[in-house]
């Protein structure tokens, strides 16, 4: 489909039960940029994300109303299986959550396996590798791929976590504050690897820090309670915005 | 120097620690009585104790019995446990997994000899003789709410972040949970297994009426009658012969060797999943 957005929200709307948590979001996320969504905590962010992939339908309570068009589809549609969706978007949560109870190796290959995505083992070990490669996390644990995750520091497993999402071929990577648990060298990895992922993958970057939103995105969105205060390119939002909320943001002066 | 503050604190500490001993001092007791007048019997009855039959001054027959109702009813109620355990935690806020759990609850404080009771009226009269398979049914019925509340609480325990990973994968609500999340509850789970069955090992009340006591032959099959240990002492305390009180002793350090035999081991060796 020819279509220059990843990503697009009309009118967008949350609710837990009776309360609105997401107000009326319009939001274009153009392909192979690395999309910002920042915000000061219980703004929305995490809910606005797990929309996209309708991960929020695992809460009972969420009801999402609008549209979320992926690369023009409403994923909203009633023809259209969440299942389907969360194959073509990868995710990558704020806790580092590889399965501890399964090897490096199968962590990977997890998603393939029980998909039946892949029809040989030569596939599976060729993807596998592929995905830890693209993470840049091979060379670290190339020679132990039989080992848990526990064997592993909090920005490996966050890298293990997003060789995980990216076995699956997906298009679109969301990833919710992915280094709010990790040290500040693992941060830099996770933030390099990203500016490199870009290239083949569509990513949006949810995160409280308004400084790794200017370090890494290309694009930025402001979210604040509940309402896109702001969206455009990251230079111009931290340089010149043209609301006075953002501004007091991207300052620190605000949240 | 000593101040109210720390004096108050060794008081705490000497009364915690008495009451624990108090607590912990009938259950040293039990098994230094059950080791001290058992062992002298099994010893001096040597191998037979285990092999023989009743007249022949064994308990054979009892021990094959228990571990084969153990069995039974592991095979009953271990499926129905498991599927109940993940059915109330998966729906938790639905009607009938909100009645599932009050449930449970209910029948873990249900008085096990009615349940024997209930067995009886249901499978030994219409089948018209004791059956090791009525014994077992009761105890699977006694068994299931223990191992379904573990299962649900072991699959209540792993972190909500888990099951979105999982979903994120694309993976269905099925496998989710049974590739995903129960692997990685496996040891609070079999935990629950083994409290389930250590528990109906040791049952004695929901027997009475379904099981039937077997300890003069080994039993045939499912469908006959069978003993157990704990039937067993039972009757034998209930008889006036010193000779049998000698013998309930024996089967009493019997069981107790079972359990920990066969329980502790087991349990130590179940590994921790690190989240």
């Amino acid at each position: 489909m020819n279509c220059k957005n990843a990503l697009r929200t009309v009118d967008l709307r949350i609710s837990y039960e009776t309360e609105e948590v997401i107000k009326g979001v319009n939001l274009s996320i153009p392909k192979n940029v690395i999309f910002a969504l920042m915000g000061p905590s219980g703004c929305g962010k995490s809910t606005m994300l797990r929309s996209f992939n309708r991960l929020l339908e695992l809460n009972r309570k969420a009801r999402v109303r609008g549209e979320v068009r992926l690369f023009g589809k409403n994923i909203y549609d009633r023809d259209v299986n969440p299942k389907d969706v969360r194959r073509e978007i990868g995710m990558v949560f704020q806790y580092p959550n590889p399965f501890p109870h399964l090897t490096i190796y199968d962590n990977v290959a997890v998603g393939l396996k029980l998909n039946k995505l892949v029809s040989s083992k030569d596939e599976l070990d060729e993807r596998v590798k592929w995905a830890l490669e693209k993470s840049s996390l091979l060379g670290e644990v190339e020679d132990r791929l039989k080992d848990y995750p526990s064997a592993l520091s909090g920005g490996q497993r966050q890298r293990l976590v997003i060789a995980r999402a990216l076995a699956m071929k997906p298009k679109v990577l969301l990833l919710d504050e992915p280094t709010a648990n990790v040290d500040p060298v693992g941060t830099k990895n996770i933030e390099n690897l990203l500016r490199e992922l870009k290239k083949d993958y569509t990513i949006v970057l949810v995160t409280h820090e308004p400084a790794q939103a200017s370090r890494v995105s290309d694009y930025v969105g402001f979210l604040y309670l509940g309402e896109l205060v702001e969206a455009g390119h990251t230079f111009k939002i931290f340089e010149s915005p043209e609301n006075a909320m953002t501004d007091k943001y991207v300052r620190g002066i605000l949240g | 120097m000593l101040n109210f503050r720390s004096i108050k604190e060794y008081l705490f500490v000497v009364v915690v620690g008495i009451l624990s001993f108090l607590m912990l001092f009938p259950l040293f007791h039990i098994i230094y009585s059950v080791i001290v007048l058992g062992l002298p019997v099994i010893i001096s009855d040597g191998p037979r104790f285990f092999t023989g039959t009743l007249s022949q001054g064994g308990i054979g027959p009892a021990i094959i019995g228990s571990f084969m109702l153990a069995f039974l009813s592991a095979l009953i109620g271990l499926p129905v446990a498991f599927l109940v355990g993940v059915f109330a935690y998966e729906y938790p806020d639905r009607k009938l997994g909100i009645f599932v759990k009050m449930l449970l609850q209910v029948m873990q404080e249900f008085p096990t000899i009615l349940v024997g009771v209930f067995v009886m009226s249901i499978l030994v009269i219409p089948m018209g003789s004791y059956s090791a398979l009525a014994g077992a049914l009761a105890l699977s019925i006694i068994m299931i709410p223990y191992v379904a509340v573990y299962t649900e609480e072991a699959m209540h325990g792993i972190p909500y972040t888990y099951r979105e990973a999982s979903f994120s994968l694309a993976l269905t609500r099925a496998k989710t949970l049974f590739k995903i999340l129960v692997p990685m509850a496996k040891k609070g789970i079999l935990t629950g297994v083994l409290i389930g069955v250590a528990k109906v090992a040791g049952e004695t009340a929901p027997l009475l009426f379904t099981a039937g006591g077997l300890y003069e032959s080994y039993p045939q099959g499912a469908g006959g009658p069978v003993g157990a240990i704990p039937l067993l002492i039972y009757t034998l305390v209930q008889s006036p012969n010193p000779n049998d009180h000698a013998m309930a002793w024996g089967a009493s350090l019997v069981l107790l060797l079972i359990f920990i035999g066969v329980f502790v081991p087991l349990r130590m060796s179940l590994k921790e999943v690190k989240f």
